[in-house]
This record gives C-alpha cells, structure tokens and sequence, in this order.
C-alpha cells in the first residue's frame, strides 16, 4: 500500500477537505493556537484567529470571496496574505501556510 | 461554535468522591456542595462579556487536570524565587495543595499567631473561621472559576495575628505545582486590631507543560492594623492562573500589597481592595513582566465605602515577543466615602513590535468632596535614551536593561521588602531582551 506523501515537518493535520464547506470557514487548534481556516474557491488558507486591532474573532465575522470582516469593529482582512484592508485594523494578522494532499488539510506551526 | 467541551472527566460522581474525603463540618460540605452546582450550571466566559473581551479561554481544557487531593505527588518541590531568604517567623510550602513544609517561631506561637495549612486549622477550628470562609466563598456570582475554587479548595494558608501582636519579621508560604498538576490553594489573612504582620505568598513550578491555580485570596485588616502583603506569581509558562483576590481594610488600618506576575501561560486576577472603616489606607504595586506568548490579565478595584480612605494603586508591566498584558481598573467611591483620596495608574512599556497592551483605568465616584486620579500610558523605548547610553560605553543590551530597570525603579521603591524588591529587579533584568533592530 502506497503511504500519502509527508507535508513535511512543522505541519499539522487538522481537518479533511470535506469537513469545510466551499466557501466556507472554521477554527482549528495547530500546535498552540487557534486558526482560522477558509475554504473558498477550491483552496484552502490560514490566518490567526484574531483581529489586530482589538483581539476579535476573526473566524466568527462574515465571509466574502477572500475576505474576512471582524465581527467586532468591521475590520476587513485579505485571507489569502493577512494584511489588513480597512480601518480600524491597520496591523496584519499572521498568515499561515496550507497543504492539501489528498483528502487532508495541514497548517504549518508558525516558527516563534 | 464554542471549542470548550463539557468538561467529561469532572463528573457528579467525582466531584462526591472528592467531597466524602474531605472529614470537614457540616456547613462546609453544603459550601462545597452549592458551589459545585453553580459552577456546572455556569457557562464558561465568554468574550462577549465585557470581563471576557481580551481574554481568550478557548484552548483552555478542564479535562486536563484531575481533582484536589489525590496522592501526594512524587515530584519535588521546584526551586522559587525567594524561599529561604525572607521565611523568617514562619514557612509553609504546599505541592499540589499537599503539605511539605511548615514551621513557625514558638515566639508566635506563644503569642496566639495561627499560620499554617488552611485545611487543618479549618477541621481542628472550624466555628472559629467560619465567619471569615463562609461569606466569602459563597460569593461568587457569576464566575464560573470563583465556583470551582469555592467547591475544591484544598490545602491553602492561613495567618490570623490576634489583637495588639506584633510580628516584626517576614511569613512565607509557597504554594508549589507539580508539571501537569493543579492547585486550589485557599489563603486567608486576618490581622485583628492593632496587629501587625509581613506575608510573602509565591506560586512557583508547572515546568512547561500544562498546569492550574484555581484559588482566591480574602485578606481581613483589623482597625488600625498594619500589613504587608506580598503575591509573587513566577509560574512556568504552561500553567493557568485563575484567581480571586480581596482585602477589606477597617479604621485607620494599613495595608501595601504588592503583585508580582511573570510566569503562567494565561493568568486573570481580580483583585479587589475595599477601604471598609473610616482613615484606611492602601497602597497596591504592581509588577508585571510578559513574554514569548504570555497573556496576563489584570482587573483591580479600588472601594471606598467609608469617608477619609487613601488608595495608591501604581502598576508597572513590561512585555516583550508577543506578549499581551490587559489591565483593567476601577476606583469606586459610595455616596458616604467623603474626603477620599484616591489614586490609580498603570505604565507599560512595549519592548517589541508585537506585543500588546490594553490598559483601561476607570472611575465611578457617587460622592461629591473626593480627590481621584488615573492615567494609563503605554510606550517603546525611546531610541535616543539607548543611543545616548551607548554612547557612554554600555552595550545595546545593557542599555535597554538600564532603560526597563529605570522604568520599574518607581514601583520597586515603594516596596519595602529588600528582599523582595532585589528579586523581582534581578528576575526581570534577566527576562530583558533587546528586539529593535541594529542600526545600519
């Protein structure tokens, strides 16, 4: 039986392609903190679940085509880079890198 | 979508193993007993609520830490910060709320002073601290970690000073986790009228890996009472720190009460202190120190609830990486709380472009013939103050050391415990790092 290839080291396994809807969203724990996880147009993409401007959940707000708007204040961010594109958020919040091989979806343990 | 499952080791029928253990009169087991109820039937925080907002909960799992009381842990006790130097009158050392060490100076003894484990003097005296425990351990509304901690404390310590005694040298508790193990520690310190005393509390060990302090601290100064009270948190960095602290001060009574936190994964500390009698006095130091990915929460309040009352709260925090320190502050003067004078201010400075503060001072004032005062500042190290240090021969390093160690010279000043001021400068001067960038 062939093995799945390795995504290699750093990544975590946290959920199945299947489990997040397109478009769709959710917030997976990867190593010591939690993600938010977007699924949107067949690929997949990771930011800290939290708005850098007051600490909001990030995964909690609204999602459109590749944004995410906190539901706190309305800050609007990029899911694909992280970088914050409205006020009050003016800091970008961590972007994380995504592998999908086969049916699994890893997110890489950001380096401190 | 809550991330928080129902916590599934920590049943009814556990939760009644722990209590029938417990050989403790009557109205503490109902305590208990009500205090489990409301914590299950409390949900737990959320950030929606407003004490909840900056404090993120949701990695934090119930289901990794086992009741109080089980077998004494094999571990030893991990080294702390002050131990030996300021245990002078007295010691008590608690591992996972088990005892390992206690003494007290048969001079204090003889003088009617009680320090010691909390749990036996509450078995062996348990009508005469009863009206100390009861009020306030049902007094949790609301707080699902108040309820835990009122339903499972264990271990914990006790100093009461009768009338008039006078204890001119440092008591010392240390309450010790073991790595993954929890504490539930409970302090009480009563000072009677005209009592006099100095206790150093320190939470210490828990290593990397998960760990919880669940406890509460109620703290009573008699009328013209004079104490000095000390809590240093120096965790390892995985442990949770859940704590409830109040101290209510009587006529012409003096408390200085000092906090210090550098260590826990997490910590949230409410820490009330109400001027009860008229001409009390309190003054509340802050230390703060916060790194890596340490998030520190701290909710003061400052009561005056008689006329002529002084309150001085002065909290310094520093934080580096990607630190997050939240400090939230409230000066509450009633109606009858005429010629208050009350002060409040918190100082931060920011050693990375990462970390973040959120310090938020308030007043409610209800009389009309009071002085109060609050600010809040947050701030970098100034690039001029490091480069003119430089400049006279200190390394990068020695100089953001020289800046930070100025920054706290303020709120270490008013600690009157040598020893416990050295510790805590030579603790944070080693936690400095320099993160700005090499000019060039």
């Amino acid at each position: 039986m062939s093995q799945s290839p390795s995504p290699g080291p750093q990544y975590v396994r946290v959920c199945r392609v299947g489990d997040v809807p397109d478009p769709g969203k959710t917030v997976v724990e990867v190593g010591d903190r939690l993600v938010a996880l977007f699924h949107v147009a067949g690929r997949f993409y990771a930011l800290d679940d939290l708005c850098t401007h007051d600490g909001g959940p990030l995964a909690e707000g609204e999602l459109q085509d590749h944004t995410i708007r906190c539901p706190r204040h309305g800050a609007l961010f990029d899911i694909r880079t992280g970088q914050a594109l409205t006020m009050p958020a003016t800091q970008p919040t961590a972007s994380h890198e995504v592998k999908v091989i086969g049916d699994e979806v890893f997110v890489r343990i950001p380096e401190e | 979508m809550s991330l928080i499952e129902t916590h599934t080791g920590w049943t009814p029928k556990s939760f009644e193993t722990f209590a029938r253990s417990r050989d403790e009169p009557a109205w503490l087991s109902a305590l208990r007993r009500q205090s489990w109820e409301r914590f299950l039937s409390t949900p737990m925080p959320d950030r929606s609520e407003e004490e909840w907002r900056r404090t993120d909960l949701r990695m934090f799992r119930f289901e990794r830490f086992g009741f109080p009381g089980g077998p004494s842990p094999a571990a030893a006790v991990p080294p702390a910060m002050l131990a030996e130097q300021v245990a002078r009158a007295g010691r008590l050392v608690t591992l996972d709320g088990h005892l390992q060490d206690h003494w007290l100076d048969a001079r204090w003894e003889a003088a009617g002073v009680r320090f010691g484990l909390l749990e036996d003097f509450v078995r062996r005296h348990p009508e005469e601290l009863r009206a100390y425990l009861e009020p306030q351990l049902a007094d949790t509304p609301g707080d699902k970690f108040a309820a835990l901690h009122a339903a499972l404390w264990s271990g914990g310590t006790l100093l009461l000073v009768p009338r008039g005694v006078s204890v001119d040298e440092p008591l010392y508790s240390l309450m010790a986790v073991s790595p993954g193990g929890s504490d539930f520690g409970h302090t009480l310190v009563v000072l009677e009228e005209g009592a006099e005393a100095t206790l150093i509390c320190e939470h210490a060990g828990g290593g990397e890996g998960p760990g919880l302090h669940c406890g509460a601290t109620h703290v009573f100064v008699g009328p013209g009472a004079r104490l000095r009270l000390v809590h240093l948190q120096d965790w390892g960095k995985g442990v949770w720190h859940f704590a409830h602290q109040r101290a209510l001060v009587q006529a012409d009574a003096r408390l200085q009460w000092t906090l210090a936190a550098l260590g826990a994964r997490l910590a949230k500390v409410n820490q009330y202190v109400g001027l009860a009698g008229p001409g009390a006095d309190a003054q509340v130091n802050g230390v703060m120190f916060a790194e890596g990915r340490q998030h520190l929460a701290c909710h003061t309040f400052q009561h005056h609830q008689a006329p002529r009352g002084k309150s001085d709260l002065l909290y310094k925090g520093a934080l580096q990486d990607r630190a997050h320190v939240v400090w939230r502050g409230m000066i509450r003067v009633d109606r009858d709380a005429q010629k208050t004078d009350g002060y409040q201010r918190d100082d931060n400075l920011l050693l990375s472009e990462t970390a973040r503060v959120d310090s938020i001072p308030g007043l409610e004032i209800l009389a009309d013939d009071v002085k109060c005062t609050h600010g809040a500042t947050a701030g970098r190290v100034e690039d001029e103050m490091i480069f003119y240090a430089q400049s006279r021969g200190l390394s990068r390093r020695e100089a953001v050391r020289l800046v930070v160690a100025g920054f706290f010279q303020q709120v270490f000043d008013r600690i009157t415990i040598d020893r416990v001021r050295e510790a805590l400068e030579a603790a944070i001067g080693q936690r400095v790092r320099d993160h700005a960038e090499p000019p060039g």
